[in-house]
This record gives C-alpha cells, structure tokens and sequence, in this order.
C-alpha cells in the first residue's frame, strides 16, 4: 500500500510543475458555469419552478457537479495508457513491482487530489461571480454517503478509462471510443442537466447502470435531495467496481501479449 | 490563382488523404462518431428541457433542433474540409515543417488548409442535414425557393467565418512559443456556443459573442433567417462581420508568416 500512497504524492507534487495548465483548466469551466446561466435565466424566465428547482437550486446543481466532475481526471489517465502502448513505452509500467491498474488508479488518484483545492477556489469564485445562495444540506450523514459515491465513482471511472487505453493493445488508435464515452458520460452523469428532468422510465433505466451515482447523486445529496438513493448507488457502484475489475484483469491478460515494446 | 487550379490541388490533396486513411479504417469514421454522438446528446439535452418548459428565449423545439443541426452541420463541414489542416499549422510552425510548404508552388494556407480533407466526416454531414429538414418540418415557416437559397448562402459564408476564427487563433503561433491554451479557449468558446443560440446571450456577453469572437452568430444567423425572424439589419451585420473577418484573417496571416522563423532551410 506505501508504494502506491507514494505514488500519489508524486504525482500531486508533480502537478506543480503545470500550474498554468491547470489554472487554466480551471478557468475554462467557466464556459460550464456561463452555459449554465445564460441557458437556466432564460429557461426562468417565463417560469419560477422547473423540475423541482428554482434558479438559485440549479446554478447550486451546476456549481457542485463541476466541482465534482472536475475531480475525475481518468481520461487522461486512458489517453496516457493508450499513447503509450502505441509508442511502445508501456514496458515501464509492466516492469514495475507493482499491480499495473493500481499504479494508474494512484496516479490519477494523485492529480484528482491536487485539483481539489483548486477545483474548491473556483467553486467559491463561480459563486461570487454568478451571486449564487449556494444551497448544501448540513445532514452530516447525507455528507459522509456523498464521499463515499464520489471516491466509488471516481474509482469506476478510472476503470473505464482504464479499460478503454488497454484497448489500444488491439485497435492501436482508441480515440474514437475515448471521445464517444466523455460525450456520452457527460450527459448521463447528470453534467449538462440534472437527470430529475428525464422521463422516469428513463431514470428507472439508467439508476442501474453507474454513472447516475458518479457526479448526479453526489450532487443530488449535497443539495439535500435523494437521500433514499444513496444506499442503492453505492450497492450498484460496488457491483460495477467488481465487474470490470474482472473485465479489465480479462482483457488485459487477452490482450497483453499483443503489445511490442521499444528499447527492450 | 484561378478557382479551377485550386479545386485540381484540392482534389489532389484529397485522393493523397484518402491513400493515408484507407490505412486505419477504424479511425475513417472516428470523427463521425465522436462528433455525431455529441450532437446527439445536445438534443437529448434540449429535448428534456422542452419536456419542462414551451420555449427558450423565444424560440420553439424545432427552431432549437435547427439550430442544433445547422451547427452540426457547420461544424461536419469544417471536419470534412479544413480542421485537420488547420489544426496541423501550429505544429509546423513549432517544428520549422512550415518551411516545405512555403517553398511549394501553391498557396501556403490554402495549401496547409485542404491537405487533410477527411472524408470520414462527410456521413455527419448528411446526419446533420436529416436533423435541419426534421427540424423544419415541425416549423411554421413557409419555406420557399429563396428561403433555401439563403440559408444555404449564409451556411457557406459562416463556413468562411469559422475558418477564419480557426485560422486567426493558429496564427499567434507565429509570435508565441506555447499555444496549447489558445487551443483550449477557442475549445471552451464552441462548445459554449455550439450548445446555446446566440439569441439568449445579453449585455457584454452578446457584444463578445456577435462581434469580438463571433462564435454566437454562426448557427444562430442561419436558424432566424430560415425562420423568417432575421431583419435585413441582421442579414447585412452578418454578411459584413464575415467580409472583416476574413480581411482581418488573410492580413494576420501574411504578417504572420513575415514573422515565421525557419529553422535553417
């Protein structure tokens, strides 16, 4: 477990040395947060209640799951994976005394942690800009549920970035599926609208798959809502955890021996 | 240069392109996908927020949907003809690669422009185009001869504006080392207003998206016109927007490329 916990840290020190990238990631979340606003004040304009919110609850919705979906760094994490099987200079992570999924998850581990205190300043900002009342449940319970779905989904998601860079064993150039899965995952997990506005067959749906507890829920439960939920997503995430622990473990040693290294 | 010599070197470029991709069919269609299935979960987006109200700023679902389609279709244009090319020129500016083409016989942007047509994109083209007339179908707009040919026109001359918007952020290469953020703006712009008609935006942000960074007429100018709520006003501001913005593009880029620093040819 140390190498791993060292892992992290090295990674989080080594975000130091791309400080303006990151501010700058950072800052473009404002065209998130300006999407946002300039859509919902249109949309409340002819009405005070939409799906349950008010103006001042959705621009608190959008302001906590930017938070949180900034937090989740996998899909660098699949890009690097995937570059570097197609450059022949994954040999470096097979060589390594360690479990090569658990390097990776550390890895991303450590960047997520380093972006949390910046993700946190421009939450605060976003709220200073947008004059918005954030809305957050002071349920010490509803708190704890909440970080325990956000740490599980942070988790699925770097197995699916994970899954998809190991892909590269066979298909070489995995960007297609990279793109496809970001543009679909930000509609599921609730990142362009709150899912409350689907259709409840829909909902009904998609509560089984994971990435309705990945950034929706989270959110949900800040604001104090679907506190019957948060039992049922972390069973559902733990199951989804499970499987492509054993999909990704499959797959990996299927694929593994197609992999040609360089310099060695 | 004649018109006729130009569309012969496109055509060129587009048979040496199609050798290349023909290499790595999974990837021919890539742009398709990735593109298309954002796109859709754009209507999948406004199709869920029109379950919960009538209208967005004045406007129905279907002037929505148009306007989503026309974008898409906007941007598949821009896939198919000129986005690989221009995406390529900080590059070769950075690696000095710029140097075989400014000592080639053809026009040098022209030439970095079309050199990487990808036909992969042209199935979203068409997707986009069954989304326009699905869209229209369900409007009130009597859709006449002329309504058609102007839309298509202003379609065509907002391709020219995207392309200089493209053109114009990849050109500061020539001045700066590290344009990767410039990127990323221009990134974070699009995908603001590929999302949201430029009708919804006020105050600064509607001076900044109509006129310093015009991103917000693109798809927003062609959906009015066709649905007959463009005032002559709108369609001149537009028409001249274009005209300085592509004299602006074709200036920068000649002072750009005085400024290009070869690396020892």
């Amino acid at each position: 477990m140390r190498k791993y916990i060292e892992t992290v840290k090295i990674l989080f020190k080594s975000q130091l040395a791309y400080r303006f990238d990151i501010i700058m990631n950072i800052v473009l979340t404002v065209s998130k947060m300006l999407l946002a606003y300039v859509l919902w004040s249109a949309v409340f304009e002819t009405q005070d209640i939409v799906a349950g919110f008010t103006l001042n609850s959705m621009m608190s919705y959008y302001i906590i799951s930017s938070f949180i979906a900034q937090l989740d760094q996998a899909t660098g994490t699949g890009w690097r994976i995937a570059e570097d099987i197609r450059n022949g200079r994954f040999s470096k992570y097979i060589i390594k005394p360690m479990d090569i999924f658990g390097y990776f998850t550390a890895h991303t581990a450590g960047v997520s942690l380093f972006l949390l205190i910046f993700n946190l300043l421009a939450a605060i900002l976003w709220v200073l800009i947008f004059g918005v009342e954030l809305i957050m449940t002071n349920d010490v319970l509803m708190i704890l549920q909440t970080v325990v779905l956000i740490l599980l989904g942070l988790l699925f998601m770097v197995q699916l970035s994970y899954f998809i860079g190991i892909l590269a064993f066979k298909v070489l150039d995995v960007t297609v599926f990279m793109l496809v899965k970001d543009n679909i995952a930000e509609f599921v997990k609730g990142s362009l609208i709150p899912l409350t506005l689907l259709s409840p067959a829909i909902i009904g749906v998609m509560k089984l798959f994971p990435f309705y507890y990945v950034t929706y829920l989270p959110t949900m439960l800040l604001l104090g809502r679907n506190g019957d939920e948060a039992l049922q997503g972390i069973v559902i995430l733990v199951l989804w955890i499970v499987l492509f622990r054993f999909i990704n473990s499959f797959t990996f040693k299927r694929l593994r021996h197609r992999y040609d290294g360089v310099g060695i | 240069m004649s018109i006729k010599r130009n569309l012969k070197i496109m055509y060129m470029l587009m048979k040496m392109k199609l050798q290349r991709n023909m290499a790595y069919r999974l990837s021919f269609f890539g742009v398709c996908f990735a593109d298309g299935s954002l796109f859709l979960m754009q209507i999948l987006m406004f199709s869920a927020i029109y379950s919960q109200v009538g209208s967005i700023g004045g406007w129905n679902k279907h002037q929505m949907l148009f306007f989503i389609g026309t974008f898409s279709l906007l941007n598949a244009l821009n896939m198919a003809l000129y986005f690989f090319g221009v995406i390529s020129i900080p590059h070769k500016i950075k690696s000095g690669e710029l140097d075989l083409y400014v000592t080639k016989p053809v026009n040098t942007l022209f030439h970095l422009s079309f050199e990487n047509i990808d036909i992969g994109s042209v199935p979203l083209v068409f997707a986009s185009i069954g989304i326009v007339i699905y869209a229209a179908a369900g409007m009130d707009t009597r859709v006449t001869v002329l309504t058609v040919i102007g839309y298509i026109f202003l379609i065509l001359i907002m391709l020219v504006l995207y392309y200089d918007m493209e053109v114009i952020l990849r050109t500061f290469p020539f001045f700066v080392i590290q344009s990767a953020s410039i990127e990323r703006f221009e990134e974070g712009l699009l995908s603001l207003c590929m999302r949201i008609p430029g009708i919804l935006f006020k105050g600064a942000f509607k001076v900044l998206f109509y006129l310093v960074l015009p991103y917000g007429i693109m798809a927003t100018i062609p959906t009015q016109f066709f649905s007959g709520i463009l005032s002559p006003a709108g369609f001149i501001y537009s028409v001249a927007v274009v005209v300085v913005f592509t004299v602006f593009t074709i200036a920068f880029w000649k002072f750009g490329l005085k400024n290009y620093k070869s690396t020892g040819s």
